[in-house]
C-alpha cells in the first residue's frame, strides 16, 4: 500500500514538469508580445518596453523556461504579469471560489443522481427507469453554458430570482451567498445529474445481476442487507470514479459556467490568463488543477480497494 | 482694446488672453469655444460669465443635476476588470482608469463640453508666448492619510510623467515649486493647450504623492485627495472605496462605492438590465441594447471624438494610389453604419479626426458622401476594378458589425474584401505596423495593409495627428505627408486662435484629401444608471465622478 501511494506521488511530480513544460510551450506559441498584451494595444512602446524588462519576457526562451521549471519546484510561481502581485493571492482565492461552487453543486448532484440512479435499476426498463435515464441524457447532452445561460436569462434577469453577478460582495453571510451560487452551481448539477445517475444505474444493474446477489438473496437476506452489503459495495466502484474525476473538473472551474455568471473561479482565472499571456498565474492554475485531478483520483482508486477488497489485492500484487 | 472687459480677472492677463477676449467681443469666437478656450487659460467661470453678461450675452446655463439627493447608501457599479496593475503612470485601459480616478484627481478636472475646470489647480495662466505655465493649487486639500498636498506632489507627478506620457511636452526637472502653493512648468515648445494635458483628458496625469515612485500601485500605497478612498481591491471580483468625509469638495453624498468587475460588457449590461447594479461605467450600443430603451434607467449619450479608424498602407500595397483610397472612401455608407451599429448615437466623419465636437473643428468643409458611380470610376482609373483585399479588424464592441457592412458597400464598387477577425489580445501585432524606414519609430513589424483599429476619445486631437497622420508609432498608414505635418507644426505651435483655426482646416483638407485613413463616424460613449441616481458626472473617458452623487429620496 506504501508503494503504491509512493509509486503515484513520483509519477504525479513528472506529470506536473510534463505539464508546465506543456503549458510554456503552448503560451509561447501563441503569437503577441506579452507587455502589450498587458498593457493594452494603445500602449506607448516605452512602456512596453520597460514592462517587458520587469517582467523578464524579453529574455531567451530557455532561461524564461528555466525560471518556470524552477518556480514549480520551489512551488514560488512569482507575480501575475497582469496585476503583478504574487500568483498565489490570485489562484489560492479563486480555487476557493471554485471549491465552495463545487461543494454546493456536489451537495445538490450526488444524493439526488445516486438515488436516482438506484430506483432506475431497481425498476429497470419500467416507465420511471426509462424517464429518469432519457432525462439523464439530454442533460448532460447540454452543454453546461447553455444551461447556465438559460438559467441566468429566466431566473436571474427575467424573475429576479438569484444574481447575474455570482462573486458574493463582501461581508454576505453563508445563507446570503447561497443566492448568489445557486444558479451557478444548479447549471453545474444539471450538467452531471445525469452522468452520475446512469453509472449507477448501470453498477446497481450489474451488481444485482450477479452471482453473489443471487446467493446473498438465496440465504434469505433482507432487501435491504442485500442493497448494503452486497450490491452497493460492489456496483459504487465505477460512480466513485466519475465523481472522483468530475471533483477535479468541478473544482478546476468549468470555464463556461464560470464565464456566464462572472464568477472569478480557478476557470475564468485561467481563460483570463490565456487571453493575456499571464504565463505564471497560467502555470500556477494548471498546476493546481493537475494536482486536484490527481490527488482526487488517487482518494478514489483508496476508496474503491476500501470497499472492494478484491481491488486492494491486485493493487498490491 | 476692451480694457474695461479685462478687469474682475482677478489677475493681470497676458497677451493670449486678451487676444481671446478680443476675438469674442469682435464676434470671432462662438460663445461655446469662448468658455472653453477661457477655462483652458485658466480664466474663472465667474469671470467669463461677466465678459458674456458685458456682451449682452446671458449665462443661460443651469444645473440640472442635484434633485434632493439624500445621504448616504451604497452605490453598487458594474465596470471593466482592470487589465493591469493600478499604476496611475503605465496605466492603459478604462478598466485601470477608472480605480485610478476615483482615488487620484488632476490639475484640472471636467468642465462643460470639451471644456476643462479646476481641480487641484485652483487656477493657471500662461506667459506671453505659452511655453511656461502657472499652476495655483487649492489649498487645504488633503492625502487621504491626512498629510498636506503640496506643490512638491504635482512637481514630483510631473517629473515621473516627463520620463513617459509627457514626454513630448515637458523634461524631468522642468516642473518647479515657486511657493507650497505654486508650480511652474516650462514647456519643450509653446502650447496654447497645455492645460489639457494635466487635466482629465489625459488619464495618465493624475497628481500622485512625491513618494511615489515609478510602478507603485493605488492597491499598494492606498490614498489620493479624491472624494472617495480605497478600502479594498480585489483584480479579480471588485473593489470598495469609502467616503472621505475631508474632500475638499465638500463630504460626499453616498456612504460607500462598490466596483463590480467583469472582463465582458454582456455580464454588465445583464447585471444592469436585472438591476443589480446601480450604474455601468461604459457600454457601447452593440450588446447594450438591453439598456437603451429601458424605462427604469437613465442612460447618457457623451458626444466625443472616439473613433474607428480605417487604414489604407499609402506605401505598399493595393492602396498606394490615392483614387483607390477615395474609392473606398467614397464607397462607405457613413449614415448606414452611424444608423446600423450606432442606433444613431454618433456623429458622421470626413476621414479627418478632428471632430464635430472639437473647438476650431471647420464646419465649411464639404462632407464626403457616399457615390457608388464615381468610386467605380476611379477604381477602373486605377486600373483596380474588382480588386481583392483583406480587412483585419479586431473583435471589439460594434467593430466586426462594421467590418461586415463595409464588406457588403464595398462590394456594390466591385472591391471583393475578405474580412479577417482576430481577438482583441492579438491584434495589435497586425496593426502597430512599423517596418523598416529611417523615418518611423523602431517598433514592431509585420503590419497589415487594410484594417479597422478604435481610438478613444481626447480632449484635443494631438494625439490622433501626432501618433497616426504624422510619423507616430500607431502611423499603421505609413502616411508621411511634409505638407500635412508641417501643418500639424503649425497647429501646435499657434498661440493665438486665428493661426490655430487655419491650421485646423489645412489638417483637416489634407487628411480628406489624402485618405491615408477613412473615419467614418465618431461615437457617442455611453453610460446608464437607474433613475434613483443622481449628480454622476461621467466623461467617456472612463471616469465616473461621485462625489456629489447619491440616491435621491
Amino acid at each position: 500500500m506504501k508503494r503504491f501511494i509512493l509509486k503515484r506521488v513520483a509519477s504525479m511530480v513528472v506529470t506536473l514538469w510534463l505539464l508546465s513544460t506543456i503549458v510554456f510551450m503552448v503560451v509561447n506559441v501563441l503569437p503577441g508580445n506579452v507587455a502589450r498584451k498587458v498593457l493594452g494595444g494603445q500602449a506607448l512602446e516605452e512602456d512596453v518596453i520597460r514592462l517587458n524588462a520587469r517582467l523578464g519576457t524579453d529574455k531567451p526562451l530557455l532561461e524564461q523556461y528555466w525560471t518556470s521549471i524552477r518556480r514549480i519546484f520551489t512551488l514560488s510561481f512569482g507575480d501575475s504579469y497582469k496585476s503583478q502581485v504574487p500568483v498565489s493571492d490570485i489562484i489560492f482565492p479563486a480555487l476557493g471560489r471554485s471549491a465552495k461552487l463545487a461543494l454546493l453543486a456536489f451537495i445538490i448532484t450526488i444524493p439526488l443522481s445516486i438515488a436516482a440512479g438506484i430506483y432506475a435499476a431497481r425498476r429497470q426498463d419500467k416507465p420511471i427507469d426509462r424517464a429518469i435515464v432519457t432525462v439523464g441524457l439530454s442533460t448532460s447532452a447540454i452543454p453546461e453554458f447553455v444551461t447556465a445561460t438559460v438559467l441566468l436569462v429566466v431566473f436571474a434577469v427575467k424573475l429576479n430570482l438569484g444574481k447575474v453577478y455570482a462573486n458574493p460582495p463582501d461581508g454576505v453571510g453563508l445563507f446570503g451567498q447561497l443566492e448568489y451560487l445557486l444558479l451557478p452551481a444548479l447549471a453545474m448539477s444539471i450538467a452531471y445529474f445525469g452522468y452520475i445517475a446512469r453509472m449507477t444505474r448501470a453498477g446497481v444493474i450489474g451488481a444485482l445481476h450477479a452471482d453473489f446477489t443471487r446467493t446473498a438473496v438465496m440465504k434469505g437476506l433482507s432487501q435491504g442487507q442485500v442493497m448494503r452489503r452486497h450490491v452497493l459495495r460492489n456496483a459504487m466502484a465505477p460512480t466513485i470514479v466519475v465523481i472522483s474525476t468530475s471533483v477535479g473538473y468541478l473544482i478546476g472551474g468549468i470555464v463556461g459556467v464560470e464565464k456566464v455568471f462572472n464568477y472569478a473561479g480557478l476557470g475564468q482565472t485561467m481563460l483570463d490568463a490565456v487571453n493575456k499571456s499571464d504565463i505564471p498565474v497560467l502555470q500556477g492554475a494548471v498546476l493546481l488543477v493537475g494536482i486536484i485531478y490527481m490527488v482526487s483520483t488517487l482518494l478514489a482508486d483508496l476508496f474503491i480497494a476500501y470497499l472492494n477488497p478484491r481491488v486492494r489485492l491486485e493493487k498490491s500484487r | 482694446m476692451y480694457e474695461e472687459m479685462y478687469e474682475g480677472a482677478g489677475r493681470d492677463l497676458g497677451k493670449l488672453e486678451k487676444g481671446l477676449i478680443n476675438s469674442y467681443v469682435e464676434g470671432a469666437v462662438s460663445r461655446r469655444s469662448f468658455l472653453v478656450r477661457g477655462s483652458v487659460m485658466g480664466l474663472s467661470a465667474t469671470f467669463l460669465g461677466s465678459v458674456l453678461a458685458a456682451c449682452g450675452d446671458d449665462d443661460d446655463k443651469s444645473s440640472s443635476s442635484g434633485g434632493d439627493i439624500k445621504q448616504g447608501g451604497t452605490i453598487r457599479i458594474a465596470t471593466q476588470t482592470p487589465g493591469g496593475p493600478l499604476d496611475p503612470v503605465a496605466m492603459a485601459e478604462l478598466g485601470t482608469y477608472t480605480q485610478i480616478v476615483t482615488a487620484f484627481e488632476y490639475l484640472a478636472g471636467p468642465g462643460e463640453g470639451a471644456a476643462v475646470a479646476p481641480m487641484l489647480a485652483e487656477s493657471w495662466s500662461p506667459n506671453d508666448d505659452g511655453s511656461v505655465w502657472t499652476f495655483k493649487l487649492r489649498s487645504g486639500v488633503k492625502w487621504h492619510d491626512g498629510s498636506d498636498f503640496t506643490s512638491a506632489d504635482v512637481v514630483a507627478s510631473l517629473d515621473r510623467l516627463a520620463g513617459s506620457n509627457l514626454s513630448a511636452y515637458i523634461v524631468e526637472g522642468a516642473s518647479t515649486a515657486v511657493d507650497d502653493l505654486t508650480v511652474e512648468v516650462a514647456l519643450n515648445a509653446p502650447d496654447g493647450q497645455f492645460p489639457y494635458q494635466v487635466s482629465i483628458y489625459n488619464p495618465q496625469a493624475v497628481i500622485t504623492p512625491a513618494s511615489f515612485e515609478l510602478g507603485t500601485t493605488l492597491d499598494a500605497v492606498k490614498t489620493g485627495t479624491g472624494a472617495f478612498k480605497l478600502e479594498s481591491f480585489d483584480p479579480a471580483t471588485g473593489s470598495t472605496f469609502v467616503r472621505n468625509d475631508d474632500w475638499w469638495g465638500g463630504k460626499p453624498y453616498l456612504d460607500k462605492v462598490e466596483f463590480v468587475f467583469s472582463e465582458d460588457l454582456p455580464t454588465q449590461v445583464t447585471g444592469m438590465a436585472a438591476g443589480e447594479v446601480d450604474a455601468i461605467v461604459q457600454f457601447s450600443v452593440i450588446g447594450g441594447d438591453a439598456l437603451l430603451n429601458n424605462g427604469d434607467l437613465t442612460v447618457e449619450s457623451i458626444r466625443g471624438a472616439a473613433h474607428r479608424q480605417i487604414w489604407m498602407n499609402v506605401r505598399e500595397g493595393e492602396f498606394t494610389d490615392v483614387r483607390v483610397r477615395e474609392a473606398v472612401a467614397l464607397g462607405i455608407d457613413r449614415q448606414a453604419l452611424v444608423d446600423t451599429v450606432l442606433s444613431g448615437r454618433g456623429d458622421i466623419g470626413n476621414d479627418s479626426p478632428i471632430a464635430p465636437s472639437y473647438e476650431g473643428f471647420d464646419s465649411s468643409q464639404p462632407q464626403r458622401e457616399r457615390d457608388v458611380d464615381k468610386a467605380k470610376a476611379l477604381l477602373e482609373e486605377a486600373g483596380k476594378a474588382g480588386l481583392e483585399v483583406t480587412l483585419y479588424y479586431p473583435e471589439l464592441q460594434e467593430i466586426p458589425q462594421m467590418a461586415e457592412l463595409i464588406q457588403t458597400q464595398l462590394k456594390d464598387i466591385g472591391m471583393n474584401v475578405t474580412l479577417s477577425l482576430e481577438p482583441y489580445a492579438t491584434f495589435y501585432d497586425k496593426w502597430c505596423a512599423v517596418y523598416d524606414s529611417t523615418n518611423e519609430p523602431a517598433g514592431c513589424d509585420g503590419g497589415e495593409d487594410f484594417g479597422i483599429v478604435d481610438y478613444g476619445n481626447r480632449g484635443t486631437p494631438d494625439v490622433y495627428l501626432v501618433k497616426a497622420y504624422a510619423t507616430g508609432e500607431w502611423n499603421s498608414a505609413h502616411y508621411n505627408s511634409e505638407e500635412f505635418n508641417a501643418a500639424v507644426a503649425e497647429y501646435q505651435a499657434a498661440i493665438d486662435l486665428d493661426t490655430r483655426k487655419a491650421a485646423v482646416k489645412k489638417i483637416q483638407e489634407i487628411a480628406n484629401r489624402d485618405v491615408p485613413y477613412v473615419i467614418p463616424y465618431f461615437y457617442n460613449s455611453l453610460t446608464a444608471y437607474k433613475k434613483n441616481v443622481s449628480g454622476i458626472r461621467a466623461t467617456g473617458l472612463g471616469h465616473y465622478y461621485l462625489g456629489k452623487a447619491g440616491f435621491t429620496a
